[in-house]
Formats: C-alpha cells, structure tokens, sequence
C-alpha cells in the first residue's frame, strides 16, 4: 500500500514537472484494494482496468519503471509513450486497461472464454467502478458470464463518487454486490479500506471463479482523496469532507494502526517504511524523467502490423 | 457436400455456403479462430455464412451469443488479447450503433496505444447495403468505419473474393470489418457476372488490392461491394453505344488502393467513384481526392461521383431507387460524362 501511494505521489510530481500533459486519475485512498488483489493473483490471470489502474497494474507485476515511463509518455514506456496512463497494456502480464468506463468488463469475458475453452484454470478480473456498474456492457458481460459459468470475477471498486454523482442517489440497489443474484453470481461485499478483509475476500472471489463455479460480483467500499482527475474543481463536496474521509478512512494509516495496536511494529518503523518507499519512487521519477521522449517522426507507426518492427 | 465437386456445381452454391467455406476451412488450420454472434450457431447464421460450423467444431468455437452487441464485440476484443482470432459477427451493420465503442475505442485503437505491443487479430463480420429494408437494416457505413484510424474495411463482390478475403481476414493481425452485402448474399455462384467460381481448397486474396474487373477506354468506374455487378451491368449496357468503361473493385476501404485507380484513370482520362454508402465526408470523396494528389489536379478530364446523397434510406421501392445507385442510375451518370467531354 505504501509503495502504491509513493507510486502515484510521484505521479502527482511528474504532472507538476509537466511531464504528463493530460488527465491524470490517482487512486490515493484506494490502496487496499490494489494490494490486497495482489496476493491472489496469478500471472496467467488476467486483470482488465480502468482510467484509474495504477494500482491493480502494480498488483499484476506490471514492471514499475515501464509503467511510469509510460504514464510520463516516455519512448522507454510500456506502450512506447503511446498509450499513457489511461491505456497501458501488458501482454506478458495479461493486464490492459480502458479509459471508457465500463467497458472493461466485456473485455475480461473475452479472457474468461479462452481461459475456460482451453482448460487453464485462470481468472480474469474486470475492474470497474461504482459509476461502471450501471452501464449495459456490465449488465451484458455478467449475463454471458454467469450463463456460461465462466471464471470472471467483476471488481467493483464503489469510491460512492460517480465524478459527482454520489452512489446512493442513483442506485437502484443499496450495494452493486447484491446484483449478482441476477446473473447467478457470487456477490460479495467489503470493506475496501481494510487490506486483510479485502485480500481474505478477494482470494475467496478468485478461488470461487478459479474452481468453475461462475463469476463473482467482488464490491469493495472505498474513498476517493483526490478529485475524480488532478485538476477536479470538486464542487460537489467540501473541503472538510475531504479531510474527513482522510481522517477517518486512509488504509494505511488504518492498517498501521493495526499493527501497533499488536505490536508488530513502531512508529520509527513505519516511518521507515514510509520514507524508504517514497526515496525509491523519488529515485524512479528521476530515471524516468531522463529518458527520451517518443520520435515524431514516428507518430504514425503501430497502427497495422505493415507497421511493426519490432 | 460430396467429396469432388465440378465447378458447375460449385456455381450453384449460394454464396453463404462459400464464406461458411471459408471460415470453415480456416478453424480447421487454426485451432485459435473462433466465432460468436447472433444465431451464427443452431441457425447457421441469418444467411446461412456459418451453416454446419457449430456442429464440425462444437459450442464454445461457434458461440450463439444473447442479442448483447457492445457485450460479446468486446468479449472479441478480449479473446483476441488472451491469444484467441475471434471472428465476431454483428448481423446487420445498422446494429453496430450499439457496440461501436469497442470497435473504435478498443479493437482499432489498441495495437496502436501498446506501440504495437498487444495485436488484435479480430474480424467483426457483418453484412451491409440495400436490399428494400428501409433505414435501419440498408446501411452500408463502411465510410463511417473507415473514418475511425486502425480497422482495415474489407467489402468484396465476387464469390472467389469472398472466400479468399475472408481467409485473408481471419489470418490478419489487424482487426478487420469485413462487411458483405445483403443482396449478394441471397445470390448463388452463377448469379454473378464476375469471378463466380471459388475454388474449394482454401487460399488467400490479398486485402488492400483493388482488381480491375473489366477492361475499358473511356471512363474509369471505381466502386466496390454489390455496386462492382451494378456497374458491369451499366458498362455491358453502354458497350452498345460505343462507350467502353473500365470497372475497378476496390475490394477494401482500408487500405485503399489509389494506385490501381490512378492508373486506371490517368489512362482513360475520367473517373466515376459510385459508392452505395453516404455522399459525404465518405469513400467517393476521399478516393478522388486521393487519384487527384497522385495524378495532379489537371491531370483528369472529369472527376464525379455518385452516392446515396445524405438521407436515410426511404422504404419505398421508387424513393429507393430514386437515392441508391443502381445499373440505370450508373450508365446515366456514365452517359453523361461521356458526353460531357
């Protein structure tokens, strides 16, 4: 989780720096989610994500260097400065994202088909948010998965912010997990700023899909700190409502809390942590910000395979 | 089907059977090629153009899908990341209204934002044009598709075309719409005035090579898809009163094939782009512009075009017909630039 927020704190930087020029979505406040998907994750699995997907492309292993030379547009990056930080894509990974919200769950039943079809006993993860789940590719992804019982597990990631449509005004159900009972889904809910019930309830969501028992609907509860993208007037809440959510709801200060409450660690410790986890990030920026940008003469190479070279 | 056949009797295949051929064929050699889309499996396809597939290859290659567009073409998408060739059939290209973001936002765009990394060996078949079903079920769009950097357009007219592209398509890294046209697929072989025959081994026709179809001195007639036989029936018609056109078929949208055209026409002097598709921003405009900045602006005598003129496609047969280009509507257009110079 530490190493995830220092991840996109140095985002926050490289936008500063100018390094990306356009929208930028971080996931400050959601880090629960992204490390506790991580322990439950094969490299054969497939993870499909969103505009905001730093945090489950660093859950699947997506090389961090790669990642962020990308999200700063650099030639070095995963997708060749290409792609950006809406749109990485890592075969090697099985981890790709869209920036369409709720697209990215009809995509993830495309893995799931081939995983079942060839007997692989992977699972593919479709990440979308609460806005995603009220969108017809979700309703129609979770149809054709739950009809054909296909190992696809929707996490929902519900931040309770549509940009600034708040979930409960435009949900005709108090929870997206108790949806799944629709599509003869496993629905389960969880607290998504505690990392130990996400990680439990994950693993239980991708053994439930992994073992050939259907799809799962696997809704975490979170907080989003920071606008919808740096840059969000916020208009729709309040200054102190901001900070109350990151008084009350920030998972790691909640999970350090934990951990000195059973004396598994100190304050000096965490700290370290911390500051260690931070430098490296810092250090990481700096490599990529020396590396070189995209040749314009090369703008228009990679649409069509006549175009590939390597 | 027995297990030698003579060409005569290929000839009387309808043309679905040909492109389920095809497909056929190729699931065969490629164990990764499978197939989802509206009744492609238990029916064999509305038209007929995966007949007898779900039973040679089973469910899970030749998937009946709920009528769930934007579900199962990203389910394509998807299938085409984790390795699979998915051929994903939109029945009508009317409907792809409702699924258009995966094909433009994900198919197209995708191999292009991973820096050529992630291919997306994908074909989102789909059959177009006017067969007097009004303006929801008549629409060609391969303009429309053609529009959006990243998909390769392919629209062939003859049966040997439609097989051999097909092969091409489904062999393709790129994601292909290979759009086919309704009153072509109610045809059988020897209806056809060009290329009837296809052959029943499997073999490829390049994508992206125009073929000039018939030999003329005039005018240059570049169209492609059912207007090809339109237009052979116009020039046949001409012949009589001395007017000899050479037809090109230009086979795909993407890549389009400027060169043949260009030749053609700087040896005629007049090009004629018909296209079924809409008038404006689309194929004819963007054609002749294309032969214009190869040959030179004064390098032509004429240039025209003919297309639907920017309405929907009305129900009724003479209001039809008074917008959709047909052989009369062709040869008049044909008669008048041969006049004209």
């Amino acid at each position: 989780m530490v190493s995830m927020r220092a991840f996109d704190e140095v985002c926050l930087d490289a936008l500063r720096r100018k390094a990306i020029h356009g929208e930028l979505h971080v996931g400050i406040g959601q880090e629960a989610i992204g490390a506790g998907m991580a322990e439950a994750l094969r490299t054969e699995d497939a993870v499909v994500s969103t505009h905001r997907n730093h945090y489950h492309g660093l859950a699947k292993g997506v090389d961090r260097m790669a990642f962020l030379a990308e999200i700063c547009e650099r030639e070095t990056g995963l997708c060749r400065g290409r792609g950006g930080h809406m749109h990485p894509f890592d075969p090697a990974n099985n981890f790709s994202a869209t920036g369409i919200v709720g697209a990215s769950l009809p995509v993830a039943l495309g893995y799931a088909h081939a995983f079942r079809i060839r007997d692989e006993g992977a699972v593919a993860v479709g990440v979308t948010g609460d806005g995603g789940s009220h969108t017809g590719a979700f309703h129609e992804a979770m149809v054709m998965a739950g009809a054909a019982r296909l190992p696809m597990v929707a996490l929902v990631e519900n931040n309770a912010l549509a940009i600034s449509v708040p979930f409960d005004d435009i949900s005709p159900t108090r929870t997206v997990a108790e949806r799944a009972l629709a599509y003869s889904a496993l629905g389960l809910h969880v607290n998504g700023t505690d990392v130990d019930k996400v990680a439990d309830s994950f693993a239980a969501a991708m053994e439930h899909a992994r073992s050939g028992r259907g799809p799962v609907i696997f809704e975490a509860t979170c907080h989003r700190f920071r606008g919808h993208f740096e840059g969000d007037p916020e208009e729709y809440r309040s200054r102190e409502e901001r900070q109350k959510l990151r008084d009350s709801f920030d998972p790691i200060t909640l999970y350090e809390g934990k951990l000195l409450e059973a004396g598994h660690s100190d304050d000096a410790a965490l700290k370290a942590v911390r500051a260690n986890e931070k430098a490296k990030m810092k250090a990481l920026l700096q490599d990529v910000l020396d590396m070189p940008s995209p040749d314009p003469s090369e703008a228009l190479q990679y649409r069509f395979v006549e175009e590939m070279t390597a | 089907m027995s297990a030698i056949q003579r060409p005569g009797d290929r000839l009387s295949m309808p043309l679905p059977a040909t492109i389920a051929e095809a497909i056929g064929l190729e699931m065969e050699r490629d164990p990764s090629i499978l197939c989802i889309g509206e009744d492609i499996g238990r029916a064999g396809g509305v038209f007929g153009c995966t007949r007898g597939l779900q039973d040679r290859f089973g469910k899970d290659r030749v998937m009946d899908a709920p009528i769930a567009e934007m579900g199962f073409a990203g389910m394509g998408v998807g299938l085409a990341q984790a390795g699979m060739r998915p051929l994903v059939e939109i029945m009508f290209a009317d409907f792809i209204g409702v699924c258009l973001e995966q094909m433009y936002n994900a198919a197209a765009k995708i191999p292009y934002m991973s820096g050529g990394r992630q291919r997306m060996p994908i074909v989102f078949k789909t059959a177009g044009g006017c067969i007097g079903s009004a303006a929801q079920h008549s629409q060609c769009l391969w303009g429309l598709f053609a529009h959006l950097p990243g998909l390769k357009i392919v629209a062939p007219c003859s049966p040997y075309d439609h097989k051999g592209l097909m092969a091409a398509a489904l062999r393709c890294d790129d994601p292909i719409v290979f759009i086919e046209h309704k009153a072509l697929l109610l045809r059988k072989g020897r209806d056809f005035r060009h290329n009837p025959h296809a052959p029943s081994e499997a073999y490829t026709v390049p994508i992206g090579k125009a073929a000039v179809v018939r030999e003329g001195s005039d005018v240059t007639l570049a169209t492609l898809s059912a207007t090809v036989e339109h237009a052979l029936a116009a020039a046949d018609a001409l012949s009589g009163e001395g007017i000899s056109v050479e037809v090109v078929d230009l086979r795909s949208v993407v890549p389009l094939d400027t060169a043949t055209t260009a030749e053609s026409a700087a040896r005629t002097g007049r090009l004629l782009v018909v296209d079924e598709d809409y008038l404006s921003f689309g194929l004819s405009a963007e054609l002749s512009m294309r032969v214009l900045e190869r040959l030179g602006f004064s390098a032509l005598k004429q240039v025209e075009r003919l297309a639907v003129p920017d309405v929907p496609i009305p129900a009724a047969l003479a209001l039809e017909k008074a917008v959709v280009p047909g052989p009369d509507m062709i040869a008049e257009a044909l008669h008048k630039m041969a006049q004209g110079a």
